[in-house]
């Protein structure tokens, strides 16, 4: 084999993200991002909404009825769980930017508290709702 | 659950690796074939599998994974050992980087199990069986376990790590205060192994930009050094972007740091002097 | 670049300079996102209040000068927000000459939704 085949050849990259562990850093950070994500397209959701709601009582009705649904529930859940996910992450975030909370141990009760209280907000939302509907 | 210490190794078995393709994204040249599994040394009583990425620059071939059995009876106890009593006992051809055996040169920086570490401090009581041993994540591969370090370096000297003062020295030192003096605990420390920066997912994807953990901090060691006078121009150079912001607070950095480092809160108090010039 | 494979490791890390900005960014961020913790608290209270509410309720709501206020400050700060957070993910994953377009779309786009959503709610509001 001729000596300079290392230089034709082009280096091998080492696995990042196939290999390396996900921990809670890393696993919050990138649920941080994807309900950021789904919350943009919720976000057009409510705009639509609006404009369905301008528009007149059957406009509405029709996206009331869409919300109403199974399908439209589930949503919804999901969205109320991203939605506190990424209000009690981005709070944690605001606090990193005030330089607090950098400890490992702080890092790790700020990331399941975040968890934690999304979970629960979620089911209190939700078991409001179906309180007021009666 | 709790992690109080980088020291503190990952437990979780529900998910070792994100859930995606095994070869997402990964080139030609860079996906991991199967390799040789060594035979287990006669007579071993207490004996461990090792898992470890291998590549020959000179054989023509891409990466593989060669499995050996360690006798646990034979060598140290540290994963560094293992790899050691390999090369001497098993496979001379297995190259990897090593030093002071100690923690404190930063050569055996290495993944293993998945997450950055020095090979010297990990002890292979706490790693999995088998055991998994790669290359730091995102790195261009020189041979086996050896990574190519030059463009994290280069990135190093774009932050100028030197003393930079246009006040003539004095006769004596430059005075500091032990308060200011400090300031710098915490960060001059730093052995420069890249652990954090190849744990970074924002280096993964813009490492050509993005300065990452490492550089970033040593940036910090040197906004933060009372006797450096370059302040305004550093922060200068690093407001960017890609260079400082693409930093996003992932904070897999400070979990992996071998010397308990911290350069998610470096990078977070670089951001900060960054707004306190500002308002 | 393309043909890299002769510059320094140097020359490589510098690249083309530092930008010299990047806090505003930063900065506008947190801005809206610290806006964004109380109107959107108010937002889902509200959803979750009207739960079930008819059309005629609904009206009567967003005829209250406080909603209407509150939805249009909630309107502008969600897709400033949306618009940096998205730049960013952008900036992150495109590094083709692609990345231009999607910025462009992506800001004209949450401009655009942000000025239909203020509007339907006024039009709600001043309907007779």
């Amino acid at each position: 084999m001729e000596s300079s085949s290392s230089s034709e050849r082009q280096r091998p990259l080492s696995p990042n993200i196939q290999l390396y562990r996900p921990q809670l850093t890393s696993v919050l950070s990138i649920l941080n991002r994807l309900t950021g994500l789904l919350l943009s397209v919720a976000a057009v959701a409510i705009v639509i909404w609006l404009l369905a709601a301008a528009a007149g009582p059957q406009a509405y009705t029709v996206v009331q009825t869409a919300l109403a649904s199974r399908t439209g529930q589930v949503i919804l859940i999901g969205c109320t769980f991203a939605f506190f996910l990424h209000f009690f992450g981005g709070i944690r975030h605001l606090v990193w930017d005030t330089v607090h909370g950098f400890e490992l141990r702080a890092i790790y009760i700020s990331g399941w508290s975040v968890v934690a209280a999304s979970i629960v907000m979620t089911a209190i939302a939700w078991v409001a709702s179906f309180y007021i509907r009666g | 659950m709790i992690i109080k210490s980088s020291s503190q190794v990952s437990r979780n078995n529900l998910f070792k690796r994100f859930p995606i393709p095994a070869n997402l994204g990964v080139t030609k040249e860079s996906r991991i074939g199967k390799g040789k599994s060594w035979p287990a040394p006669a007579g071993a009583k207490r004996t461990k599998t090792f898992e470890i990425y291998r590549y020959d620059p000179d054989s023509g071939r891409g990466p593989h994974l060669d499995t050996y059995e360690v006798d646990l009876d034979d060598c140290g106890p540290m994963v560094l050992d293992a790899l050691i009593w390999i090369k001497n006992k098993v496979d001379s051809t297995l190259t990897f980087r090593r030093s002071c055996r100690e923690g404190v040169c930063g050569s055996c920086a290495m993944n293993m199990d998945g997450t950055n570490w020095l090979a010297c401090t990990r002890f292979i009581s706490d790693m999995e069986s088998p055991a998994g041993i790669y290359p730091l994540a995102n790195m261009q591969i020189i041979k086996d376990l050896v990574p190519d370090q030059t463009h994290v370096f280069a990135q190093y000297a774009v932050i100028e790590p030197w003393l930079q003062a246009r006040t003539s020295p004095p006769d004596r030192e430059r005075r500091q205060s032990a308060e200011e003096r400090s300031q710098i605990d915490g960060y001059y420390e730093c052995i420069l192994c890249f652990c954090c920066t190849s744990g970074c997912p924002s280096h993964w994807w813009n490492g050509n930009r993005f300065l990452g953990p490492a550089v970033l901090l040593q940036a910090w060691r040197w906004l933060t050094d009372s006797r450096d006078e370059a302040t305004e121009e550093r922060l200068d150079k690093l407001e960017d972007p890609f260079r400082l912001y693409r930093c996003h607070t992932i904070l897999n950095c400070t979990r992996t740091c071998p010397k308990g480092l911290n350069p998610g809160k470096a990078i977070a108090q670089i951001k900060k002097m960054m707004i306190d010039r500002q308002n | 670049m393309e043909c890299d494979n002769m510059r320094t490791p140097l020359s490589r890390a510098i690249g083309l300079g530092s930008a010299h900005n990047g806090v505003q960014h930063w900065w506008a961020q947190r801005v809206s996102a610290i806006a964004l913790v109380p109107l959107t608290v108010w937002f889902v209270a509200a959803i979750i209040v009207h739960t079930g509410a008819d059309y005629a309720t609904f009206v009567a709501w967003m005829r209250n000068p406080i909603t209407d206020i509150l939805m249009t400050l909630l309107l502008i700060a969600l897709f400033y927000h949306v618009a940096l957070g998205l730049q960013v993910i952008v900036e992150d994953y495109v590094h083709s000459d692609t990345k231009f377009a999607v910025m462009i779309a992506v800001r004209l786009a949450c401009f655009a939704l942000a000025v239909a959503g203020i509007v339907a709610t006024l039009r709600i509001a001043v309907a007779s």
